[in-house]
């Protein structure tokens, strides 16, 4: 009986050898495959950094959801480690939640708040600890700075104010620009781009505003306009201000075009209206997901609908795309920061929105287009698209 | 004819401003401390307004008249729960402890309205819906009729609440002297409670308001609150009549001095305004003289 049972026992474990060995031989050609085809199963870090709190609170929770709708939709094989921190529309915050982001094991990148002046707290950090930064923030200093770890897929300022500016003189043919600008570094940014290129396009502002986002009553500035002779109403506002000088414009039938920056494009903003209040109002933008345009874009906004609750807007679009090509690289290989850096500077990515490619400076979007309303509805028409813009100053 | 249609558009911004220097000051007289999360109270009753017009039964366009007394009896509540929560247990401690705890209570509130709706600016049902009139050459909206005949009512109605019921003389003397109230049989505590209540009500239609007009988001709050305090100190503090008229001042730096020169003038001389009171009438345009001020 004894020699019966050792004999089994034996064969059991033979067998047991058997299969442990034929377990570790695939499991290491399963390996050797992932490894050479760069789907490497082991988490990368990625940590999310957005203004969800404070001023530009929406915008924020539009580049947080745009990401984490890339996180989900990663490459098959990569797996990310999720870390989302809100930087509260502040510099100091932004610092701390970028020491926490980077602690431990160095990310891969970082998806960047949209948020310039806490972009340009981060950045020399981001530089010191040689970590890219994906960003979406539209203030044209950031990649004028030489800092070779920022990579920004929102078209800058020099593309979408050019895209503006033409827009309202050779399509819309007027020349006497009223400027509205808000006179937070956003506003002042947009305000230096859009003079510069009305300029340049010989058309003349002849009034001009500065608002702080505080104000409530845009009746003062809808009655200097109408003394200036002004043509044409130019905005460059955040998406509260948009929303009412529109709306109070259309209330004291103003009658003149306006030409928006890109919170008007935002569906949150064109909810606050109603689309009688819309006709004649355009904006520029680095692209309209709810406008459709693709398959691609329709599918994504159809998830992001989903998911969120809400229509995307061209911020998650943006950073939906820049997250997806950092993902990208590390399917192709990419393990590390440095990895990733260089294929960010390097590469090329077809997104929902446009083409990206780096200038050399870390601008990777070099399109915009001019969406429009037509007074009966809140979703607006894709009319003119600008390509590969050289805006520079 | 701008001169008129800035004046009108004024009164309009004063109005709803007042709603929110009024229920400020009627706290304030209540408990001789500053309610910091004032202007989150006024938020909420925007938000609230816009919550109620999208699940009330009554259509797609639910009229702001048929939300407003719903507001008025919920954010009553919600005072009263406030004084519960932010005041009565610290109304023995350092005044500190209040303002401290109504700044708290504000941040609770600001996050929790933007966990429960979105950071996203929201706009309430107008008043009355319909096509702008044209008066004399003014563009006038129904929205901006409706607003000042609000804010008439309410602002008239507390006024004869405060000053010819039996209700309204026992608020005024619990806030002038307590202790002398509760010698003489006022129960001064339900009275603070109430003041709660009547203040954050009027602070909730101030919102449904503003809300509409305006637009309200979470962050809102802040700035609103610093305006009732601006309306407060240039008014007189804890006068009532000073808190209107403060508001009313206000709006004419937001819309008249911006249209003369500019906003961002307007706006610093409205806080030169407030340096030169401080310095030159303390007490404030309507205010008895004080020995103490926050």
């Amino acid at each position: 009986m004894a020699s019966a049972a050792s004999k089994l026992r034996t064969r059991q474990l033979s067998l047991f050898s058997l299969f442990s060995c034929a377990r570790s031989a695939v499991a290491a050609s399963a390996v050797a495959v992932l490894w050479s085809s760069g789907a490497w199963a082991e988490r990368v870090r990625l940590p999310i950094l957005a203004p969800t709190s404070g001023i530009l609170a929406l915008e924020g929770a539009s580049q947080r959801d745009g990401a984490l709708l890339a996180l989900q939709h990663a490459p098959k094989g990569v797996r990310v480690e999720r870390l989302v921190l809100d930087t509260g529309s502040s510099p100091q915050r932004a610092v701390q939640a970028f020491e926490k982001a980077v602690r431990g094991a160095l990310p891969v990148a970082i998806s960047a708040p949209i948020f310039g002046p806490e972009m340009l707290a981060i950045m020399p950090l981001a530089k010191e600890r040689k970590v890219p930064l994906v960003t979406i923030s539209g203030t044209a200093k950031l990649t004028e700075l030489g800092n070779p770890y920022v990579f920004r897929f929102f078209p800058g300022d020099a593309v979408v104010k050019t895209a503006q500016a033409r827009y309202t003189v050779e399509e819309l043919k007027r020349k006497k620009i009223a400027l509205v600008y808000q006179t937070t570094a956003y506003g002042q940014s947009g305000r230096t781009h859009l003079r510069a290129n009305f300029k340049k396009l010989g058309a003349t502002v002849v009034m001009e505003e500065g608002l702080s986002p505080r104000v409530k009553d845009m009746t003062p500035v809808l009655v200097k306009l109408k003394r200036s002779g002004a043509d044409v109403l130019v905005l460059q506002l955040h998406s509260g201000p948009t929303a009412l000088i529109v709306k109070q414009a259309a209330g004291l039938r103003l009658g003149l075009p306006i030409v928006a920056g890109s919170a008007m494009h935002q569906p949150s903003t064109a909810a606050l209206l109603q689309p009688s209040s819309l006709k004649g109002v355009c904006a520029e933008s680095g692209s309209s997901p709810v406008s459709g345009g693709s398959d691609a874009m329709r599918a994504f906004a159809t998830a992001f609908q989903k998911r969120f609750g809400r229509a995307p807007d061209a911020f998650a679009a943006a950073q939906y795309d820049g997250v997806t090509m950092v993902l990208k690289a590390v399917a192709g290989g990419a393990r590390t920061a440095a990895d990733v850096r260089k294929a960010l500077a390097s590469g090329r990515h077809d997104g929902l929105a446009m083409s990206y490619k780096s200038d050399g400076k870390g601008n990777m979007a070099h399109d915009a287009v001019i969406v429009c309303y037509d007074g009966k509805t809140r979703v607006p028409a894709i009319v003119k698209r600008y390509r590969n813009v050289d805006g520079a100053l | 004819m701008e001169l008129g249609q800035l004046l009108l558009n004024a009164l309009v911004l004063g109005a709803s401003y007042a709603l929110v220097a009024l229920g400020f000051v009627l706290v304030l007289n209540a408990t001789a401390a500053v309610n910091f999360a004032h202007g989150e109270l006024v938020m909420a009753g925007g938000m609230l307004a816009v919550a109620l017009a999208t699940v009330l039964p009554l259509g797609d366009v639910v009229p702001g008249l048929l939300v407003l007394p719903l507001v008025l009896v919920v954010m009553a509540g919600a005072g009263l729960l406030f004084s519960l929560v932010a005041y009565f247990p610290l109304r023995r401690g350092p005044p500190v402890s209040v303002f401290i705890s109504t700044i708290a209570v504000g941040i609770m509130l600001q996050h929790a309205v933007k966990a429960a709706m979105g950071p996203a600016e929201r706009a309430a049902p107008p008043l009355l819906a319909g096509p702008q009139l044209d008066l004399a050459g003014l563009i006038v909206s129904r929205q901006a009729l409706a607003t000042l005949a609000v804010a008439a009512l309410l602002i008239g109605g507390t006024a004869l609440l405060l000053r010819r019921t039996q209700f309204g003389r026992r608020l005024r003397a619990s806030a002038q002297d307590p202790e002398m109230a509760r010698a003489v049989g006022v129960p001064v505590r339900a009275m603070i409670a109430s003041s709660f209540a009547l203040g954050t009500a009027l602070a909730g239609a101030a919102g449904l308001l503003f809300a509409n007009s305006y637009f309200v988001s979470p962050e809102s709050g802040g700035n609103l609150m610093i305006k009732a305090y601006i309306a407060v100190v240039i008014g007189g503090w804890g006068s009532v009549p000073g808190a209107l008229a403060g508001a009313l001042l206000i709006a004419l730096f937001e819309v008249g001095v911006a249209a003369w020169l500019s906003s961002p003038v307007a706006e610093a001389a409205l806080y030169g305004a407030l340096l030169l009171t401080l310095v030159l009438r303390p007490q404030g345009l309507f205010g008895e003289p004080v020995g103490r001020r926050v």
